[in-house]
């Protein structure tokens, strides 16, 4: 009865709700973030078909436009669920600590979102008063795009300090995990953090793909010059 | 007169005919607040086509500010630029300068209130302690309150009469301290039950006895502060039945999240608080049958609300845009509008060089003019005064009606707002 039916706070094309809250299509606000579910976290399914119909070119499109609207969800999510302020720990006397990763203090805990592209890409956001915590898993089609991704994520998360936000272990079940307090957000503007997190998932992508294919290339040549000694 | 700010957006316009002077303040640079006494300076400004707009000054005086408060003339501000000091900013020939620095804490403060008749400033803070200011001769003189608390202090306030203030603090209490004449000390009662969280927000009704607090377990509640030394003094009939120390009132459990921004009408008719699932509620008769009602916000979560009158109230939050609220003629509280004309602009595709610069390493092509493409839409930008959160409201100047009052928040900017011009919210006050 509250929800606002601004068409312009739905994302375009349908979701797929697994829960019975179905404001997830409003991301502005944290009602759903805020409320107490029963059952568990909620699950926003994209399926693959429905842009089918949306389209004229090939598969590239279907990729393009499932990208879009996932990437969108997200940010949408983030614009809600980062509202975070200065807030004392509870538990210890003069410190100040994320409460998301502490997880002591239920009431201070917002409920979890899972966004799903398909079955392989997830992005998981907690929320809680002075943190929020965003798990990605990459999508991994074979054995070399494991590895490549394990490495490259790896890489980066050793480096977290640079990025700030970025937090030096994933969560378990994901490949790369960031972290976001509020000094971050009042150091640095909100909508900027999350046009970096959402650049940054667009780029993993195609930088994944670059690798592998670079990779590709170079097993082809030193195969090729290594097979001329035997012809 | 220079006008000194710099903009991150490049549509954000202050006013049609004043002459403008951006100075780079170095949104990421640390430690701004030494330069804070020559960097800020007021900055008034009323262009004469600017009729609608509400915000008539903005003044910028740290990276971040954490609450501020104004003196009783309100000729001067003290504000605590996000960490464990209070800076003291007077406003002579249109600058600022920095009058004092309160330094007593060990951690960041949380609240600060400077009482109107006393001319006393009270501060709270996360390191457990709250110290009382007082203006002798030209320095300000701390006194310890003991609070006999073991976490943080979040909130703090006068009551009207200044001869008690309300601590909200994250040990799930709340204190009431009042002055004992015998012994030249502040001493504080504990308010222990009922709090299954946090107090965020602690507001004092008119009649200086009954407090409400609001929690992150997203309940607000009515106490008793009834001292029997001090209020009684005042002529209160101790034939209420509610006159016992620390019994609640009334406990609302409308919000199913965090509640904040606890603030009573002038006359203490009505209790307004915000609760972080982007609702705000308004509570009339606050007794055992308190009549209440839901107004559901279509964006971010507010923060902080202020009464401008019995009529009107001003909410401040995440959205960094005041909201006005007034009920209609049946007594239905709705959203009437922001206060902020926003110009919604593309803002640059560039993020902030921190990363913009990390990223180039790894990624070897640059993609920062490409990255202005369809599907990536880049965030609008607000244009308007404040750039980050609102986090504090206080009123500055009105009676029975108020007329001015300004904003703080993680901007580190002071937002003095100006009501007498905005004609269409004049006729529901």
């Amino acid at each position: 009865a509250h929800f606002s039916t601004d068409p312009n706070l739905r994302p375009s094309g349908r979701l797929e709700l697994r829960t019975q809250k179905s404001a997830i299509s409003q991301f502005r606000g944290l009602k759903f973030l805020g409320a107490r579910f029963d059952e568990g976290d909620s699950i926003i399914f994209l399926r693959k078909e429905i842009f089918c119909g949306f389209l004229s070119a090939g598969k590239a499109s279907v990729m393009a436009s499932s990208l879009r609207l996932y990437l969108t969800c997200i940010r949408n999510t983030l614009e809600a669920a980062m509202c975070l302020q200065n807030f004392p720990c509870q538990e210890v006397e003069r410190h100040n600590k994320p409460e998301v990763e502490l997880k002591t203090s239920s009431e201070l805990l917002l409920n979890p979102v899972l966004i799903c592209r398909n079955e392989a890409e997830r992005c998981l956001i907690e929320t809680s008063i002075n943190s929020l915590r965003l798990s990605l898993k990459v999508k991994q089609a074979d054995e070399l795009e494991n590895i490549l991704t394990k490495k490259f994520l790896r890489f980066l998360s050793i480096r977290a300090e640079a990025f700030q936000v970025l937090r030096r272990k994933p969560i378990q079940g994901y490949d790369i995990s960031f972290l976001v307090t509020n000094y971050n957000c009042e150091e640095m503007q909100k909508q900027k953090l999350i046009d970096f997190i959402v650049q940054f998932m667009e780029d993993i992508d195609k930088e994944i793909s670059d690798l592998k294919m670079s990779v590709n290339t170079r097993g082809r040549l030193v195969a090729t010059e290594f097979l001329k000694q035997f012809l | 007169m220079g006008f000194s700010l710099r903009p991150r957006v490049e549509n954000f316009r202050i006013g049609s005919d004043s002459s403008l002077e951006f100075q780079n303040y170095g949104h990421l640079s640390p430690a701004r607040s030494d330069s804070g006494g020559a960097g800020a300076k007021a900055a008034p400004y009323l262009g004469g086509e600017a009729k609608k707009m509400a915000a008539i000054a903005v003044h910028q005086f740290a990276q971040s500010i954490t609450c501020h408060a104004w003196s009783p003339d309100r000729s001067m501000i003290a504000i605590c630029p996000n960490n464990n000091e209070v800076h003291i900013y007077r406003l002579s020939q249109e600058k600022w300068e920095k009058v004092h620095v309160l330094q007593k804490h060990d951690q960041i403060i949380s609240g600060i209130d400077w009482s109107v008749k006393s001319n006393k400033i009270v501060t709270a803070s996360h390191d457990r302690n709250s110290y009382v200011w007082n203006h002798e001769g030209s320095e300000w003189l701390p006194t310890l309150v003991i609070l006999r608390l073991n976490r943080a202090a979040l909130c703090v306030q006068w009551s009207p009469k200044e001869n008690k203030f309300a601590v909200g603090s994250g040990a799930k209490t709340v204190c009431i301290c009042y002055y004992e004449q015998d012994n030249n000390w502040w001493v504080s009662k504990l308010i222990r039950k009922r709090h299954e969280s946090s107090v965020t927000s602690v507001a004092w009704h008119p009649n200086n006895i009954f407090v409400a607090t609001t929690s992150t377990d997203g309940k607000c509640r009515v106490f008793s502060t009834f001292i029997k030394g001090v209020d009684t003094k005042y002529g209160r009939s101790s034939s209420s039945s509610d006159s016992k120390f620390g019994e609640q009132i009334v406990q609302l459990d409308l919000s199913i999240s965090w509640a904040f921004g606890v603030k009573w009408s002038p006359s203490g008719k009505t209790l307004a608080y915000v609760g972080h699932n982007s609702m705000i509620y308004f509570v009339d008769d606050v007794g055992p049958a308190p009549l209440a009602q839901n107004v559901a916000l279509r964006d971010l979560p507010l923060r902080d609300v202020l009464f401008i009158s019995e009529k009107m109230v001003i909410g401040v939050g995440f959205d960094c845009n005041p909201m006005v609220f007034a009920p209609d003629d049946r007594g239905m509280w709705t959203f009437i509008r922001f206060l902020d004309e926003k110009k919604p602009t593309l803002a640059s595709p560039k993020y902030g060089s921190q990363f913009s610069e990390a990223l180039g390493k790894f990624y070897a092509q640059s993609k920062y003019g490409a990255s202005n493409n369809d599907g990536n839409s880049p965030s609008k930008s607000r244009g308007g005064a404040h750039e980050n959160c609102i986090t504090c409201i206080m009123p500055l100047a009105g009676k029975s009606r108020i007329t001015r009052f300004s904003t703080s928040g993680l901007d580190g900017r002071v937002v003095v707002w100006d009501l007498e011009k905005q004609e269409d919210l004049l006729h529901t006050l």
